[in-house]
């Protein structure tokens, strides 16, 4: 399931060709925003290029398996990953799915997404896609609203030209 | 108008405790503790899972809340119930959904696996139907794929290069699926001595598209090893998760175990190597020159397997041991030479 960013306007006036074969690849934008401040545009899979990499050793990670011989000889069914970054002592907790080992790479993704914020604040790829998306809906409630003033101009038009001798101004 | 469940409806415990190789079987006629009575009014899943919980605790159920948790997830179409929305949770479940949710849990009263109660789970990226008495893949074994995949990868298994790997005892299907789903260009052949495997491997296969790719085999590697050798070319690979338990060590599984998984998919005999011996014999013959032997073991078995291979199968050569997630020797490589 990639994070697929729905990129519009922007996608345009760059004129870039996104291709899915292989591994997707990271799609990076620089453009100015009518604010004048400039966003960075990522498409893609979670694992982005920007995200820090994770040094195996820093982590510690834990599931419950029991003090018996493990293996065939058990049947637990408790397959939920607790990771720890052990420097800035960030835990992750994953149980999004049945398999141990997809509960652990998943918390490994969740483990770079937080140690990017923890590291990089405002300029973290969270923030910067929260910012993004903020910015998206404010541009489409914006012309949605000058849609609906376009609309409404027309239909006074409208209501002045049949009403024989009404003032129009 | 669905009638309530009285407490005078309470069927006996019948406690099927007898571990002979047939004791599985009677499994099918255990009739559950004390089954609460369906609520009255509505509830949430959340009142549910708390509700199961106390009662699988009471019943001296294993693992209450989680078993609780996966079935109500899972007939609220999720995996996990961290996976689902706090929302979703609090909503009251319908009739249809109580009463399912009543029949699953009624189940796992009898210690059915949870895997057995939903009849599926996840296996690294797949999701596999599950069947009694077929053997359910464990969590370790997942690891035992990522050394194959990565050891394939390196081989560049591309277009150009046609692999085969073959399995001994693949059971659901879980490790020949899994490395034809990670590796496209990759063949498969599995085996098994159980019609009941076999059938379960044929049907995750058909489920997951990857039947053009796999050939499966009802054969037993002991007992029709000439017509194994007959019937297939040399292979890249060789993987395998075979029972490994040693018999002394059958009698103290827990019942999950011991009431509904086949113990033929369990008991590697007096030492646990009866079946990996024989693996491990056929080995030379199944694989292509430099091709690798990757099996999943008991944790004292690294040692005495090295000392075994060493002393009686020339052509292959030990190569390393690997550890699982929780730090024990799990997995043995060799190969040939």
């Amino acid at each position: 399931m990639s994070a697929f960013v729905p990129i519009t306007s922007f996608v345009r006036s760059a004129s870039c060709r996104l291709t899915w074969k292989g591994s997707p690849r990271v799609l990076q934008l620089l453009t100015p925003n009518p604010a004048g401040l400039t966003c960075v545009l990522a498409a893609g899979k979670k694992d982005l290029i920007n995200l820090p990499v994770l040094v195996e050793d820093e982590l510690e990670e834990q599931f419950v398996r029991g003090s018996g011989p493990g293996g065939q000889a058990t049947n637990k069914t408790s397959n939920c990953v607790v990771l720890k970054h052990i420097p800035t002592g960030i835990v992750v907790k994953c149980h999004q799915t049945r398999s141990v080992d997809i509960n652990r790479k998943r918390a490994r993704e969740i483990m770079r997404e937080k140690l990017d914020v923890a590291y990089k604040g405002d300029l973290s790829e969270v923030v910067l896609k929260k910012k993004e998306s903020v910015l998206r809906k404010q541009e489409k409630r914006r012309k949605a609203n000058e849609n609906l003033e376009r609309k409404r101009l027309f239909k006074d038009a409208l209501a002045a030209d049949s009403k024989p001798g009404s003032d129009t101004v | 108008m669905w009638t309530r469940l009285l407490s005078t409806s309470y069927y006996r415990c019948f406690e099927c405790r007898s571990g002979g190789p047939k004791g599985i079987w009677r499994s099918r006629a255990v009739h559950t503790c004390s089954t609460p009575a369906l609520p009255a009014g509505k509830i949430t899943p959340l009142q549910a899972v708390s509700l199961w919980k106390r009662h699988f605790e009471e019943n001296g159920v294993t693992e209450p809340e989680q078993s609780s948790q996966y079935i109500i997830a899972h007939l609220l179409g999720a995996k996990t119930i961290e996976s689902l929305e706090q929302e979703r949770l609090t909503q009251f479940l319908s009739r249809e959904q109580t009463e399912q949710i009543w029949k699953l849990c009624t189940r796992r009263l009898s210690r059915m696996p949870v895997q057995y109660v939903i009849e599926e789970w996840d296996f690294r990226d797949l999701i596999l139907k599950m069947r009694p008495p077929v053997f359910i893949p464990r969590p370790e074994t997942e690891e035992l794929v990522e050394l194959v995949l990565t050891d394939l990868q390196m081989k560049n298994v591309s277009a150009d290069a046609q692999h085969t790997c073959l399995e001994v005892g693949c059971g659901s299907g879980a490790i020949s699926l899994s490395l034809l789903k990670s590796l496209p260009q990759l063949k498969a052949i599995a085996l098994d001595q159980s019609q009941d495997a076999v059938d379960l491997t044929r049907e995750n296969a058909l489920r997951l598209g990857l039947q053009d790719r796999l050939q499966i085999h009802h054969i037993d590697v002991i007992k029709d090893a000439e017509t194994l050798l007959r019937i297939i070319k040399p292979v890249s690979a060789l993987v395998s998760n075979p029972p490994y338990l040693f018999s002394e060590d059958m009698a103290s599984l827990e019942p999950e175990i011991f009431r509904f998984e086949d113990p033929a998919a369990l008991d590697g005999g007096k030492d646990g190597l009866k079946v990996i011996k024989q693996v491990l014999t056929l080995a030379p013959q199944i694989l292509s020159n430099h091709g690798r032997l990757y099996v999943e073991v008991d944790s004292r078995h690294p040692p005495l397997i090295r000392q075994w291979v060493e002393a009686n199968v020339h052509a292959l050569q030990f190569k390393e041991t690997r550890h699982d997630i929780t730090g024990r020797p799990r997995f043995c490589i060799l190969q040939k030479e």
